[in-house]
């Protein structure tokens, strides 16, 4: 069930370190079909001045965090909006990524049955040396339909 | 490269192993993206393509016709439609902003329904050195 506790907009939640490995950008870069060997060869990656394979730009994604305060997610039903993403220092294997995430905003309104929730949810991502690695805003929509009435129901 | 300049347009399909694939790398494990009968109780038609998965695509479609090194550094997707997997999709960007080193490009990834299933605009940081064309 979805619950929403407007007194936590804002509250970060704790931070969270995401170890980036080389078969997972490996396996995200070949499940967009990627053929860059910035994303697959550590010796190209490193001859282009990166670190080491360098990830996707929509890698950074799959390291924010759900887990924010005063939310909990239905089991279904959310519905991806939007989507921003900033990208700041690039993403290597073998970097050490902070992750945290706070909703900067909620919107409610009755729907058919039941009721709309509008929530855009913030994750910032750090640099293990302190340099934003990714800023990311989702714009989640949550429905919530009330059962509908019940004809013996007294 | 002046304002107006299109890239593409380029076309793809999304298999479903391709789905399942971008489920296990993502780490996102939403049955709408593999599992028919799940995705139906919930009203859709079936199996539909991770937003997320979309937006990977147009901005691969966009890199790959720039010069190497170029880095996307801010991005924005609307999702509008669902899109199925076998779907004829078609990626298009147009050029609507230049501000050296950055181009600002309006994309959309179009299905075979009326209407665009994802708009956005994405801009790219350019390598240092000669601009292309």
């Amino acid at each position: 069930m979805f619950r929403i506790d407007r007194e936590c907009l804002g509250e970060h939640s704790l931070p969270e370190t995401r170890e980036v490995e080389r078969g997972a950008i490996r396996k995200f870069a070949q499940a967009l079909g990627l053929a860059n060997p910035l994303h697959f060869s550590s010796e190209a990656a490193r001859a282009a001045g990166f670190r080491d394979l360098l990830a996707p730009p929509t890698f950074a994604i799959t390291l924010l965090s759900w887990n924010v305060p005063g939310v909990q997610w239905p089991a279904e039903g959310v519905i991806h909006g939007e989507q921003t993403l900033r990208l700041g220092e690039p993403i290597c294997a073998g970097d050490v990524i902070t992750v945290s995430g706070w909703v900067d905003d909620v919107k409610s309104r009755r729907a058919a049955r039941g009721s709309m929730h509008i929530v855009s949810l913030v994750s910032q991502g750090f640099h293990q040396w302190g340099q934003e690695a990714f800023w990311a805003k989702a714009v989640l929509i949550v429905t919530e339909n009330e059962e509908a009435p019940h004809a013996d129901r007294r | 490269m002046q304002i107006g300049d299109e890239l593409g347009p380029f076309t793809v399909r999304v298999t479903r192993e391709q789905l399942v694939r971008y489920a296990g790398a993502a780490d996102d494990y939403n049955p709408i993206h593999y599992d028919d009968e799940v995705a139906r109780a919930l009203g859709l038609p079936g199996v539909i393509v991770h937003g997320m998965l979309n937006m990977g695509l147009i901005a691969r479609f966009i890199l790959e016709a720039l010069p190497p090194l170029t880095a996307v550094v801010d991005y924005h997707v609307r999702f509008r439609q669902m899109v199925r997997p076998h779907e004829l999709l078609t990626i298009r960007a147009s050029v609507s902003g230049i501000e050296d080193p950055f181009v600002d490009f309006e994309v959309t990834l179009q299905g075979e329904q009326a209407r665009p299933a994802v708009t956005g605009r994405l801009r790219v940081r350019l390598p240092a050195g000669p601009t292309p064309r």
